[in-house]
C-alpha cells in the first residue's frame, strides 16, 4: 500500500458538493438495481439534508415504479420547489398526475413545462395522450403531430393512430401507421396493427404483407399469427395456418379465438371430430362467444347432428339476436329436424334481418321449393339475384362460392321448368338429383342447405379473425 | 426437434470459443466498465488490469492492480472513482502509460502507480448578486432574515444556481442562522461541480502509443479537453444535460468527434469546430451502454433494446434483448480485423452482437456489471468481467475461434414443432354421435316436449305462488313491504320474530295487521292477531310472538303469516314458516329457520 500524498493536497470543501454521487445514483437506476439505488439515495439525502435534487428525483421515479404514485407526486413537487427552472421536474409532476387519472391537472402542468422548454417532443406527446383521455381529440391530434415534428417516435405514431381509430377514421389511421412503419420498419406492433386495419378494410393482400413482415421479425407475435392464420384459412392453406397456430398455442394456450380458428382449420381439413373438440374447448374458455357457438352449430350441421346443432345455434341467437346467418343455419337445422313451421319462421326472420347476403335468400328459396311453394321460392330467388347484382356492381371482382353458383343454377332450372311448363316438379330433399341442366343467367348464384354450410364456414372464419384481433 | 438440437449445438460451440482462465467469485470488486482499464503500467510488454474499486460505496475505495490472476497492488482512493483511463501523457522513455482516476471534482494522475498530479475542475461562476448579498451580510449590513429573503428571491429567479452554502442556509431554522452566517461569512463563496465521465483523445497522431488528452464530462453539462502534460484546459464545450457515457474518436489537432450519452436520455455528438452539439439522437429510454463500432454507434437502452445509429444520428437498426442491459463494451481484435459489441444482460448472459446479429452468447455465473476486452498479460483476446456479487471472471478467446457472421434471423420457432394438444374423444362420444344422427328428430322432439312441460310446470307453480301472495311481486306497488321471519328456540316453546320493513322511498304505511293461520291441534299462540304500528320507511320493525308446541310426537307443521290491511280481506303479504321439530332432549343442535319475502299490495281475492 502506497503512502498517499493526496491526503496532504486535498483541502476538503467546506460543504460536500450536493451532486457528487448523482452519477452513481443514475448508474444504478438505469441498470434497474433499485435496492442499491435507494440505499445510495438515502445516504445522499442524509448527507445533504434532503437538498440533493437529483436524489429526490430518482427516489420519486423509483417510487412511481413501485406503484406509490401519490408519494412520487409529492417528491416531484418538492423537486420542482428545489429547482423551479427545470422542465423535467414539471414533466414528472404531470406524469404522476396523469397516472393518478387527474388528466386536466396534468395538462396544466405540462403546459407550464412547455413554457420552460418549447421543443420537447415528450411534453407534446404526453399532452396529446392527456387530451385523448379528456376526449379532446382535436387538441390531442394537434399535440401529437407537433411531437412528430419535433422528433419521431413509434409511440407517438401509435397514439395518433389510436385517436383516428377512436374517431372511427380507419383510412386516416392507416395513413399514420403507414408512415410509422416507414420510419420504423421492424416494429412488429405497428406492422401488426397496420395489417389488421387493412384486413378490416378488406385489403387482404396488403394486410397479409404487413402481417407477414411482422412475423418475420417476431415469429411469436400472437396477434399477427392469429390474423395471418385466419387469412391463410380463408385461402384454404390449412396446414400452413396450423403451423402458425402451434406457435401461438404454445405461448397462449388458453385463447378462445385461437382454439376457434384451430377448430375451423380441422373443419376445413374435414377432420370433424377434432374440429368439434377444439371448438368445444374454445366454447369452454369463452362460453358467451357467439362466433364459437356459430361454428359449433355449423360443424354439427355438417356432422348431421341436427339436434346438437339446434342447441348451439339457438344459444348463439340468444347472445346475438340480430344476425341473419344464424337464423338461416337454425332454419337448416330445423328443416332437418322435420319442423317445417319453425324452419319457415326462422328463414323469414333471416331474410328480414339480412341486407346483402344472397345465401340467405337462396336457402329460403330452396326450402320453399322443397315445400312446394314455388311462387314464394321464385320471389326469394329474384331477391337473391338482386343482391348478387348489387355486389357485382359495387365490386366487379367479387367471387362467389362455386358450389353456391351451381346450386343456384340448378334451382333456377327447376323453377323455370316449374313456371314455364306449369308442371309441378317435386324437388326432393336433395335437389341436385332432380334439377335438370336448364340454361340460366350466368351471374346467378344460389345454393342449397347442404352447400351453404361450406360457404358459411368461410364466413365464420372471416368473422373469427377480427375477433382474435380484439383480444 | 431439429431446431432444439440446433440451438444446443450453437451454445456448445459458443462456449467452446472461450477458455476459462480465471474465476474468483469473492474478488470483492464493486466497479463499472468505466472504472476498468488494461494497461502496460511498467512498460514491460505485459498488460495489467487496473480497477477503480468503489469499496462499500461509502468507504474503502481502492485502486487495484492485477497481474495474471493475482492482485499486484492496491492503494486507497479518497473518494468514489467515477472513471478510470490509462493514457500516455508524454514522449519520455520508457513509454509507460499513466492512470487517471476521476473522482468528485478531481482527477488523480498516477505514474508508475505513484500519485503524480491532481487536477481540480475550475470553480463554477458564482451569481454576482449572491456574492453581493453575502458581502453585505459580512459587513453586518443586513440581518439573517433579510439575507434569507434575498437569497430565496435569487433562487427562484436567477439563471445561475445558488451555491451550496446559500442553499444550506435556506434550510436552517431561524435561530441557527446567526451562527451560520458568523461561521461562514469570511469564506469565499464557491460553486464546485463533479466529473461524471472521462475518456481519452489522441493529441496529434493516430498511433496506438501516441500522446493522449483527457476528455472529461461534468455534472453541470460541460465537456473539457485537457492538455496531457500541463493539464490546462484546451477546449470547453457545453451540453444541455449531464453526460453519463462518452466515446471519443479522432485527434485533437486534426478532427475529433465526441459521442456523449446524457442523463436526459439523449445522445449528443460533438465535433471539433462547434461548441454546441452537432447532432442529437433522442432515445425513447435511457442509454445504459454506448459503444462505437467503426463509424456507427451502438446504444443499449433500459427498454431492453439495442440500437444502431450512424455518426450523424440516423437510426440504422433495433434489436430486442431478452433482459435488461447492465453494461456494454467493445470487443476489438485488430489482428483479426474483428469487432463486436459485448452486451452484459441481467439474465446472467453476455451477448456478442455484430450489427444486429447475435453471434455468440456467454453464460456467466452471476450478473455482469463491467466488461473489458483487450490485451491482458501477453494474451490479445482476453475478456475481463466483474459481477454484481463482486466476482472477477477472466476468459481468453481461443485462437481457433471463428465467428461466422450469419444472419441471426431465426428459423421457425421451436414451438412450431410441438404437437397441438387436441382433446381426444372417446368411443362413447362417437357412439352417441351416431345415435344422434339416426334419431335426431326424435331426440329433438323429446327435448322440446320436456322443455315445454318444464315451462308449464314452472308457470303453474308461479301462478300458484302469485295467487297465494307468496312471492315478491312488482305489480301495483303502493305499499311495498319486506318481511323476514325468524324462529328461535328448542321447543316446545318457540319465539317467532317477524321483521317488517317498509321499503317505500318516503311514504309511511299505516293500518296494517298481522294474522296467523296454524293447526290448532299442534300449536298454540298467545296472540294470533295483532296490529302493526305505523311503518316509517326504511326502518326495521321486529315483532315478537310466542308459539307453544302442543304435540310431543316430534311432528312439525307450517305456520302461515298474513300481513293484512284494515278493512280488506286480501293479504298484502303471505309467508309460510316451516316450524322446526321439537327437539326435546336430543343432542341435535337447535335449528333456526329464516327467510325473507318482499311483497306489495295486490288485489287478489282471498283464496
Amino acid at each position: 500500500v502506497h503512502l498517499h500524498m493526496f491526503y496532504l493536497l486535498s483541502a476538503a470543501p467546506e460543504f460536500p458538493i450536493l451532486e457528487r454521487r448523482n452519477w452513481l445514483i443514475h448508474l444504478h437506476y438505469i441498470r434497474k438495481d433499485y435496492e442499491t439505488c435507494k440505499a445510495i439515495i438515502k445516504e445522499q439525502l442524509h448527507e445533504t439534508q434532503g437538498m440533493c435534487e437529483y436524489a429526490v428525483y430518482v427516489q420519486a421515479l423509483i417510487m412511481r415504479l413501485e406503484g406509490k404514485i401519490q408519494q412520487s407526486l409529492e417528491l416531484f413537487q418538492s423537486c420542482a420547489i428545489l429547482n423551479p427552472k427545470s422542465s423535467d421536474n414539471l414533466k414528472q409532476v404531470a406524469r404522476s398526475l396523469f397516472l393518478l387519472g387527474k388528466h386536466k391537472a396534468a395538462i396544466e402542468v405540462y403546459n407550464e413545462a412547455a413554457r420552460l422548454n418549447q421543443k420537447d417532443w415528450e411534453i407534446s406527446h404526453n399532452l396529446g395522450v392527456c387530451y385523448i383521455y379528456t376526449k379532446d381529440f382535436k387538441s390531442a391530434d394537434e399535440q401529437l403531430n407537433l411531437a412528430l415534428q419535433l422528433n419521431k417516435h413509434d409511440l407517438t405514431y401509435s397514439m395518433l393512430g389510436k385517436i383516428h381509430l377512436l374517431q372511427g377514421d380507419t383510412e386516416k389511421a392507416i395513413d399514420v401507421y403507414k408512415s410509422a412503419v416507414e420510419f420504423s420498419p421492424e416494429n412488429t406492433e405497428l406492422l401488426t396493427t397496420l395489417g389488421l386495419l387493412y384486413m378490416q378494410l378488406g385489403k387482404y393482400q396488403k394486410a397479409f404483407e404487413h402481417l407477414g413482415n411482422a412475423l418475420t421479425y417476431d415469429p411469436n407475435n400472437f396477434k399477427a399469427i392469429l390474423a395471418a392464420g385466419s387469412m391463410m384459412q380463408t385461402h384454404g392453406d390449412y396446414d400452413v395456418a396450423m403451423n402458425k397456430y402451434r406457435v401461438a398455442a404454445y405461448s397462449v394456450p388458453e385463447s378462445p379465438p385461437l382454439w376457434n380458428n384451430i377448430g375451423m382449420c380441422f373443419f376445413g381439413k374435414k377432420k370433424y371430430v377434432a374440429a368439434i373438440s377444439c371448438l368445444k374447448r374454445a366454447n369452454y374458455l369463452s362460453p358467451f362467444d357467439w362466433k364459437i357457438l356459430y361454428n359449433l352449430g355449423l360443424v354439427h350441421l355438417t356432422m348431421q347432428q341436427y339436434a346438437s346443432a339446434f342447441h348451439f345455434l339457438s344459444a348463439a341467437i340468444n347472445l346475438r339476436p340480430r344476425m341473419s346467418q344464424l337464423y338461416m343455419l337454425l332454419a337448416v337445422a330445423l328443416t332437418n329436424l322435420d319442423d317445417a313451421d319453425n324452419a319457415r319462421r326462422s328463414h323469414e326472420q333471416a331474410v328480414q334481418l339480412d341486407e346483402s347476403d344472397p345465401l340467405v335468400n337462396l336457402n329460403f328459396a330452396v326450402f320453399l321449393y322443397n315445400q312446394g311453394d314455388k311462387k314464394a321460392a321464385l320471389l326469394q330467388f329474384q331477391e337473391m339475384e338482386r343482391k348478387v347484382n348489387t355486389q357485382v356492381e359495387n365490386n366487379s371482382s367479387t367471387e362467389f362460392d362455386p358450389e353456391m353458383v351451381e346450386m343456384a343454377q340448378k334451382l333456377a332450372g327447376a323453377l323455370q321448368a316449374a313456371a314455364g311448363y306449369s308442371k309441378s316438379m317435386q324437388m326432393s330433399t336433395e335437389p341436385e338429383a332432380d334439377v335438370s341442366r336448364a340454361p340460366s343467367p350466368p351471374t346467378v348464384p344460389p345454393g342449397d342447405p347442404e352447400e351453404e354450410e361450406e360457404e358459411t364456414a368461410k364466413l365464420t372464419e372471416k368473422k373469427s379473425k377480427p375477433k382474435a384481433v380484439a383480444e | 426437434m431439429s431446431s432444439v438440437s440446433q440451438e444446443l449445438k450453437d451454445t456448445s460451440v459458443a462456449s467452446s470459443k472461450w477458455l476459462d482462465a480465471h474465476y474468483d467469485p469473492v474478488a470483492n470488486l464493486y466497479t463499472f466498465s468505466s472504472c476498468i482499464a488494461l494497461s502496460d503500467l511498467h512498460g514491460d510488454g505485459e498488460n495489467k488490469l487496473v480497477v477503480g474499486d468503489l469499496g462499500t460505496g461509502v468507504c474503502n475505495m481502492k485502486l487495484k492492480v492485477y497481474r495474471g490472476i493475482g492482485l499486484l497492488s492496491e492503494s486507497t482512493l479518497l473518494d468514489l472513482p467515477t472513471g478510470l483511463v490509462s493514457f500516455l501523457m508524454d514522449l519520455h522513455e520508457p513509454r509507460t502509460p499513466a492512470i487517471a482516476v476521476a473522482s468528485g471534482p478531481f482527477i488523480y494522475v498516477y505514474k508508475n502507480l505513484r500519485p503524480y498530479f491532481k487536477f481540480t475542475l475550475p470553480s463554477l461562476e458564482v451569481n454576482p448578486l449572491e456574492q453581493d448579498v453575502w458581502s453585505q451580510a459580512k459587513e453586518d449590513m443586513i440581518d439573517p432574515m433579510t439575507l434569507k429573503e434575498m437569497l430565496e428571491g435569487l433562487r427562484d429567479k436567477a439563471e445561475i444556481p445558488l451555491s451550496v452554502r446559500s442553499l444550506r442556509f435556506l434550510m436552517l431554522e431561524p435561530q441557527e442562522m446567526e451562527n451560520f452566517v458568523l461561521l461562514n461569512k469570511e469564506q469565499p463563496i464557491r460553486r464546485q461541480t463533479v466529473i461524471t465521465c472521462i475518456g481519452t483523445l489522441k493529441k496529434n497522431m493516430a498511433d496506438e502509443d501516441a500522446v493522449s488528452c483527457l476528455v472529461i464530462g461534468t455534472e453541470n453539462g460541460d465537456v473539457y479537453i485537457l492538455d496531457p502534460e500541463a493539464f490546462t484546459i484546451l477546449y470547453k464545450m457545453s451540453l444541455p444535460s449531464t453526460p453519463t457515457l462518452m466515446d471519443v474518436t479522432g485527434q485533437f489537432d486534426v478532427e475529433f468527434r465526441i459521442t456523449v450519452a446524457c442523463r436526459n436520455g439523449n445522445i449528443y455528438i460533438l465535433r471539433r469546430d462547434s461548441l454546441k452539439p452537432k447532432y442529437c439522437i433522442e432515445l425513447s429510454s435511457h442509454p445504459v451502454g454506448l459503444v462505437r463500432m467503426g463509424k456507427n454507434v451502438v446504444v443499449g437502452c433500459t427498454h431492453e433494446t439495442l440500437h444502431g445509429y450512424t455518426q450523424k444520428g440516423k437510426k440504422l437498426w433495433t434489436t430486442y434483448l431478452p433482459a435488461p442491459v447492465t453494461t456494454m463494451a467493445l470487443m476489438d481484435l485488430p489482428t483479426r480485423g474483428f469487432q463486436a459489441v459485448l452486451v452484459g444482460l441481467a439474465n446472467c448472459e453476455v451477448h456478442m452482437y455484430r450489427d444486429k446479429n447475435l453471434i455468440g452468447t456467454i453464460k456467466t455465473p452471476d450478473v455482469v456489471t463491467s466488461i473489458c476486452f483487450g490485451r491482458y498479460g501477453r494474451e490479445d483476446g482476453t475478456l475481463i468481467m466483474t459481477t454484481k456479487g463482486g466476482g472477477l471472471i477472466v476468459k481468453i478467446l481461443k485462437r481457433t475461434a471463428v465467428f461466422d457472421d450469419r444472419d441471426s434471423a431465426p428459423g421457425p420457432p421451436i414451438a412450431q414443432s410441438i404437437r397441438l394438444n387436441v382433446p381426444k374423444k372417446t368411443k362413447l362420444y362417437v357412439d352417441q354421435t351416431l345415435r344422434e344422427r339416426e334419431n335426431a328428430v326424435a331426440m329433438h322432439r323429446a327435448f322440446q316436449m320436456d322443455l315445454s312441460r318444464l315451462r308449464l310446470a314452472a308457470a303453474r307453480a308461479y301462478v300458484k305462488a302469485l295467487e297465494s301472495s307468496l312471492t315478491p311481486m312488482s305489480a301495483s306497488l303502493t305499499e311495498p313491504l319486506k318481511m323476514n321471519a325468524v324462529v328461535q328456540g328448542l321447543g316446545p316453546s318457540f319465539k317467532l320474530t317477524l321483521n317488517i320493513q317498509n321499503t317505500a322511498a318516503s311514504r309511511p304505511v299505516m293500518n296494517l295487521a298481522i294474522s296467523f293461520l296454524y293447526d290448532e291441534n299442534l300449536y298454540s299462540m298467545r296472540t294470533a292477531f295483532f296490529k302493526i304500528p305505523l311503518l316509517v320507511p326504511g326502518l326495521n320493525y321486529p315483532i315478537d310472538t310466542f308459539v307453544e308446541c302442543l304435540s310431543d310426537k316430534g311432528i312439525s307443521d307450517i305456520i302461515k303469516v298474513f300481513v293484512l290491511r284494515e278493512g280488506k280481506s286480501a293479504p298484502l303479504l303471505t309467508a309460510h314458516i316451516n316450524m322446526p321439530q321439537q327437539l326435546g332432549f336430543s343432542t341435535e343442535p337447535p335449528k333456526t329457520e329464516s327467510f325473507s319475502i318482499t311483497g306489495v299490495q295486490r288485489s287478489l281475492r282471498w283464496p
